[in-house]
């Protein structure tokens, strides 16, 4: 089994009356890409400072690699970080900024700073300004700060924030590169589904600083492709009926009465016709499919009927 | 916490606010050497040229000239005071510089949210508070040096030792203000991690030191103490009386003083920071 690279137990954060975080329980295993999704204010970075420690959590606990909470300052030196908007100092140059942190994380081998650097394609920028980058560019130093260190997990917030499309595709392909590469683990946050996507294969869906869904690429696929969904009293006797009628295995077996057929999706009433004829029940047959968005929408709207 | 402080020192070299910083200290030391007024460029409110003795004829002279030259003129043909000294005296001045050493090794770090970078790595909140406390003393440490033997050195060149105290005073004094002066810096650092912004920082350091004043003026006057009692223990008059000869008992209630400063500001500031979320 993979290891568990980051586990919370009921963590909760408390500002006053208002609870940033409740009661969260998620699981990150060695060699995930972890999506985190949810609305502004929902909690994603509250989440990520608490594990990170620049904020006290009000109940629960967390793990670091399945370290002790004494153990936790050590655990978090493999641990790699872009938390809200890129924080450097303005007066320095991309590469002191980074040498600072070389510095102060011990790393001798200062070429680690080229290294990080040509990962986010910095190079030539790096004689230039901190307050002198663009956006895009700010966005990038943060993540190189991320991975200046090897680390084993990497935590970014938004990443993608304010990259052109060229940027985003170069960021993914990097962070891709770095998870199937090197096998580091990352949790990434986003309010852009699509986008996160492309990149995770585990997906966390928070609200209201509740956990709402947590589910796997193949999980939450399986929940938005387009199907023909099959409501019938016996599942056994139709996966027969599809099998030798329809001559289709692309299907799944949801519960005892519902069955997803992925084939056939324009001609639903000749998969209709075809059960009728074999004498099985079916309670209703129709059309389903969501985009990424829709399914979020209508998590959103489950856990909170007034939205 | 050593590559900590090692980083600090690297990041703060490479702007330019220390070294606009110290040609301002040098600035000042070269002017008060020059026109031979130890505190009375600066801050100062304090009388710490108490132990210069003029005659009335001189006095009177020096009323009666504008002229910073002929000022020097009279003073080096009639006066004879300790200058290095009396500058060691006004040292209150470095407050400001404290101020400044401050907000760049540790305000900016806070208000830029570029501590997070740190503080969500291997560096817990006690190492960070501990590192940015010492590299403020080390950075107040080569300020106060500076301070005190470049007014020595630009003293015994500019007016001779006619005005000089001799290099051993002005250790001695160096070491009995120490205490003190990291009291204030520990403040300082204290105020730094409560109030993080540079502009909340800069608005109640800045005003700080009058505001003690005016404070123990105000107790005094309310409970009919003698304020100048009280006084004898606020932060200038007490660089201000430590150069002038002061008592075993002083000395040492000073020094005690100092080391409070130290621990007590030291422990409010690391308890607020603990608990404190970082933006």
């Amino acid at each position: 089994m993979n290891k568990t690279v980051l586990k919370t137990i009921n963590l909760t954060k408390k500002y006053k009356d208002f609870t940033a975080l409740d009661h969260v329980n998620i699981t990150i295993h060695k060699g995930d890409i972890y999506g985190l999704i949810g609305r502004n204010g929902a909690g994603k970075t509250t989440l990520m400072k608490t594990v990170t420690t620049l904020t006290e959590k009000s109940e629960g606990s967390f793990q670091l690699f399945e370290s002790t909470p004494e153990e936790l300052t050590e655990s978090k030196r493999r641990i790699g970080c872009l938390i809200e908007s890129p924080a450097f100092f303005a007066n320095l140059t991309v590469a002191q900024n980074l040498k600072y942190y070389a510095i102060q994380k011990g790393i001798v081998d200062h070429r680690q700073i080229d290294q990080a650097l040509t990962l986010v394609d910095l190079t030539k920028q790096k004689n230039k300004k901190f307050k002198n980058l663009s956006l895009g560019m700010k966005q990038r130093l943060g993540i190189a700060l991320a991975i200046l260190d090897n680390p084993d997990f990497i935590i970014l917030d938004e990443p993608i924030n304010g990259l052109d499309p060229i940027g985003i595709k170069e960021i993914r392909d990097t962070l891709k590169k770095l998870n199937e590469e090197k096998g580091i683990t990352l949790l990434i946050s986003s309010h852009i589904l699509s986008e996160l996507y492309l990149l995770a294969n585990h997906f966390c869906f928070i609200e209201r600083g509740k956990v709402i869904k947590e589910l796997s690429k193949e999980e939450l696929d399986l929940e938005c492709s387009k199907c023909i969904v099959i409501q019938v009293k016996d599942t056994k006797k139709a996966t027969v009926a599809l099998e030798k009628e329809l001559h289709t295995t692309n299907y799944k077996v949801i519960d005892k009465q519902e069955i997803r057929l992925y084939d056939y999706l324009d001609n639903s009433a000749h998969v209709n016709k075809i059960l009728n004829k074999k004498e099985i029940d079916v309670i209703s047959i129709y059309e389903s499919g969501i985009s990424l968005e829709e399914y979020f929408d209508t998590l959103i709207k489950e856990e909170n009927p007034s939205c | 916490m050593l590559n900590m402080i090692k980083a600090d020192f690297y990041r703060i070299f490479k702007g330019k606010s220390i070294y606009i910083a110290l040609i301002i200290l040098l600035s000042l030391i070269s002017l008060s050497c020059f026109t031979m007024s130890p505190g009375h460029i600066g801050i100062v409110a304090t009388d710490d040229t108490s132990d210069v003795v003029y005659d009335e004829e001189l006095n009177q002279k020096l009323s009666d000239t504008n002229s910073i030259i002929e000022t020097r003129r009279l003073v080096k043909e009639y006066g004879s005071y300790p200058i290095d000294k009396l500058q060691l005296g006004a040292n209150i001045n470095l407050y400001y510089f404290f101020i400044i050493i401050v907000a760049i090794v540790l305000v900016t770090d806070l208000s830029t949210s570029t501590a997070k970078n740190t503080l969500s790595s291997a560096i817990s909140r006690k190492r960070y508070y501990a590192s940015k406390l010492i590299t403020c003393l080390l950075l107040g440490t080569g300020l106060i040096l500076i301070n005190n033997y470049v007014s020595y050195f630009l003293n015994l060149i500019m007016n001779g030792s006619k005005f000089s105290s001799g290099i051993l005073e002005i250790t001695k004094l160096t070491l009995l203000q120490l205490p003190i002066l990291y009291g204030i810096i520990s403040l300082l650092v204290c105020l730094g991690f409560c109030f993080k912004k540079s502009a909340n920082f800069n608005s109640i350091t800045i005003p700080l030191i009058i505001l003690i004043q005016l404070i123990i003026m105000g107790i005094a006057s309310l409970f009919h103490f003698d304020a100048s009692q009280l006084l004898n223990y606020e932060l200038q008059y007490i660089l201000a009386n430590l150069v002038t000869n002061p008592t075993t008992a002083y000395l040492i209630k000073t020094t005690l003083l100092g080391l409070i400063y130290i621990v007590g500001f030291t422990t409010i500031g690391y308890t607020v920071f603990k608990k404190s979320e970082i933006k």
